[in-house]
């Protein structure tokens, strides 16, 4: 009955010496039984890598426990052709012999199949060996040009002093004529230089993480509306407007109030350097629970999709960026995902994508204990821009009223003579206006008649301004048909409630 | 339970003015002393462990670099000795532990009063004059095998799929803990015996030393028994017939009589 089974079967003395074997064993060795039985050692059938190995590894176990099973060993038959082969061996005694019962199975197609895996196994390890390495590899590059940007940000801002000051002195030196323009363009050129320098130095000290916090409670809503403040020149410089949504305080964050002013002024120089001419920018401040948020949106050149990770990264200013005039190191996000994260916070970029303006959004952890403020009072809040005229013969004082009313997210024209205002209401559609009394071509009362009669004009609100304040003058400027006198110099407060009523008209 | 102790899986039994310290071969553990140790025990102290990276040693203990030569497992055995040895102590080593214990006792000879030797061979791979080694080639494909082989081992249920037959007794004792060797330590550890080379080695060791050769024996053939009895002082060479590789597991009376022997003269 297993003359014929599946599998070669035999009986050996305990050194492997051939007992007795099946039909199928002497097919698959190759040779009859005669030559087989008393003659041939299994052993003997093994080349002598797996010799070894069934000597040093399979026979104690033999000898000891009686079996030992799956065994996977070449087998040579008569013809030295290899056979890879399965064995179990079972131990027996036979009175005082000692006698073993051998299993042996074809494994071809095992064995390939766990070459394969063997391989494959490693190759993987050899693939994860190489990548370590790699990542070794880059880890210590980064690190040396980390070092290397922290050097040389400190060497180059050793000659930028003494430049300085022999600039200053030259200056002084030179006056106005021909050599002071020249030594104006110097001056900002080392200015410009001194800046680019002062910020590689801060990535650097960043990135090596030797940058220092000065923690302390910030008021985020007074630390936003003045950082705003400090970019009113830059904003006019190129015409653009900028709004403010901000929240009402206190929005109490844990943290440096340098740090966190330099992100603000950041992220507002980059919406204006990187939006054309007379673009529109806004900056927020709002409270979600637990956090703080500031976003900067502007209506410039926007960020293409593949591009929002890595505009953060160190050099990585988008091409073709704008002329070169508007330069850079490209450092300046870099700084600013850097102060946001040491303060536990994180910040993105939003944009849908070319030419289609870009938003910041800066997340940062409210103080342990602080609390989102109540929702500002709906009339303390200007939801929508507001058109304003301003009316005044007096440029400095109609300018600086125009860029308090563009804080407050208005839309604001400034007229200088009555002739003017006439000429541009119907363009400018103004819902509020604040006209001057003393202008020079016709007086404020006059004015505000002729408006009153042009199409729209019912539904304006006309302000008086005027330096006198006398109950006189409040009546004769409502005979005339503003709705609202105020004196000079102007409350902003008193305004306000007024253009939220505009907004709301 | 000392450091050394958990680190070796030390076993001391018997009693005797003289220690016997057993360290096992190949593919397996102290176990395989078991048919020769217990003749022992009433003239011994025995002291029987696992090497680091086999049966019941502490396998988290096993570093490469460590064991990257037979040295580590010297420095263990050195350690076993100082602090469980009491008077003479005997070394008995099979086959890659006799080198082992070879090493210990040139760094330390005082601690040792004689080696027994079963089985052993100072190099495995023929060079130059010596020929009586294997090929390079055979020693790769015995690595290859036992890479093979290791895929399955690493739970080896051979006792419990074919069962122990004609050996009772055994059979619940064996069934989880025997042979259960790490196959990656396994690999590396036959990697480190089969490519190493003590043969400039052998002349340093000064204590006396019975060789206990097999007959038939493929892995410690009769010529390597020879050449080291020519080169190793103070040896003697005895051979047992025996087909195999374990005399001590095969023909227990025959090696504890050639250990007798041996010991009634060198420890006069």
């Amino acid at each position: 009955m297993f003359e014929h089974a599946a599998c070669a079967l035999l009986v050996t003395a305990a050194d492997s010496l051939v007992l007795r074997a099946n039909a199928t064993a002497c097919n698959w060795l190759g040779y009859s039984l005669d030559e087989l039985v008393g003659k041939v050692r299994v052993r003997d059938l093994l080349p002598v890598g797996a010799r070894l190995f069934f000597n040093t590894h399979c026979q104690p176990i033999l000898q000891v426990q009686g079996s030992v099973a799956e065994i996977q060993v070449d087998v040579r038959n008569r013809l030295q052709e290899r056979m890879p082969m399965l064995i179990n061996i079972v131990r027996h005694r036979e009175g005082d012999a000692i006698v073993d019962h051998w299993a042996l199975f074809k494994a071809s197609d095992r064995r390939a199949y766990e070459r394969e895996l063997l391989a494959a196994r490693k190759a993987a390890e050899a693939a994860e060996a190489e990548l370590k390495r790699l990542n070794a590899q880059l880890s210590a590059a980064d690190r040396r040009k980390d070092e290397f940007l922290a050097t040389l940000s400190h060497e180059l801002r050793n000659p930028l002093a003494p430049m300085r000051s022999a600039l200053d002195v030259f200056r002084l030196r030179a006056g106005q004529g021909g050599d002071g323009r020249l030594l104006q363009v110097f001056d900002r050129q080392l200015r410009h230089l001194t800046r680019l320098v002062d910020d590689l130095m801060e990535v650097s000290r960043i990135t090596q993480g030797r940058m220092q916090l000065r923690r302390a409670p910030v008021e985020l809503s007074a630390l936003v509306r003045s950082a705003a403040q400090d970019m009113a020149e830059t904003m006019k410089a190129a015409r653009h407007s900028l709004r403010l949504f901000i929240e009402e305080g206190p929005i109490m964050v844990d943290g440096d109030a340098t740090r966190l002013a330099q992100v603000v002024i950041n992220l507002l120089t980059n919406a204006a350097k990187y939006t054309p001419d007379g673009g529109l920018i806004e900056l927020h401040l709002g409270c979600r629970p637990g956090m703080a948020e500031i976003r900067v949106r502007d209506n410039g050149i926007g960020i293409p999709a593949p591009a929002l990770d890595t505009v953060f990264e160190m050099f990585s200013q988008l091409e073709p960026a704008l002329e070169r005039a508007k330069g850079g190191l490209g450092i300046g996000l870099a700084l600013v995902r850097g102060i946001v994260e040491l303060h536990g916070g994180s910040i993105r970029a939003e944009s849908a994508g070319q030419h289609q303006g870009s938003t910041f959004v800066v997340s940062l952890p409210l103080s342990a204990g602080a609390v989102c403020p109540a929702e500002a009072a709906p009339d303390h809040a200007v939801p929508s821009p507001v058109r304003v005229m301003v009316v005044d013969d007096n440029q400095d004082a109609a300018e600086t009223l125009a860029m308090a009313l563009e804080l407050v997210a208005c839309e604001v024209v400034v007229a200088h003579s009555g002739a003017q205002a006439l000429a541009l209401v119907g363009v400018a559609d103004p819902a509020l206006l604040l006209l001057d009394i003393g202008l020079p071509d016709m007086n404020g009362y006059e004015l505000a008649r002729r408006l009153r009669q042009l199409p729209g004009g019912a539904s304006r609100i006309l302000i008086a301004t005027t330096g006198w304040g006398q109950q006189k003058d409040r009546e004769r400027a409502f005979d005339a048909g503003f709705d609202h006198h105020l004196t000079k110099p102007i409350d902003f407060e008193l305004i306000k409630p007024l253009l939220s009523k505009a907004g709301a008209g | 339970m000392s450091s050394v102790q958990i680190r070796n899986n030390v076993r001391i039994s018997g009693s005797g003015s003289a220690t016997m310290v057993f360290a096992h071969g190949f593919g397996c553990d102290q176990t395989m002393w078991r048919f020769l140790a217990p003749a022992y025990e009433g003239r011994f102290r025995t002291i029987a462990f696992d090497l680091v990276g086999s049966g019941g040693s502490d396998l988290g203990a096993y570093r490469r670099d460590k064991y990257d030569s037979l040295h580590g497992h010297a420095d263990d055995l050195l350690e076993i000795v100082d602090e469980f040895a009491t008077g003479p102590v005997v070394f008995v080593g099979h086959s890659v532990s006799t080198m082992i214990g070879m090493l210990a006792m040139i760094k330390a000879p005082h601690k040792f009063s004689a080696q027994i030797m079963v089985g052993p061979s100072p190099c495995y791979i023929d060079d130059g004059d010596y020929t009586v080694g294997f090929s390079r080639e055979d020693i790769d494909e015995l690595l290859e095998t036992m890479e093979a082989n290791y895929l399955g081992w690493s739970s080896n249920l051979a006792p419990a799929i074919m069962g122990v037959p004609d050996r009772p007794e055994l059979r619940t004792e064996l069934t989880n803990s025997f042979c259960r060797n790490d196959p990656e330590i396994a690999k590396h550890f036959a990697r480190v015996t089969f490519l190493s080379d003590h043969r400039k080695d052998v002349p340093l060791s000064t204590v006396p030393a019975l060789i206990l050769q097999c007959s038939d024996d493929m892995v410690a053939p009769l010529p390597v028994g020879d050449f080291l009895h020519r080169q190793l002082p103070a040896s003697t060479l005895h051979i047992i017939e025996n087909v195999g590789h374990c005399p001590h597991m095969s023909a227990p009376t025959e090696s504890s009589r050639a250990i007798d022997s041996f010991l009634a003269g060198a420890l006069r």
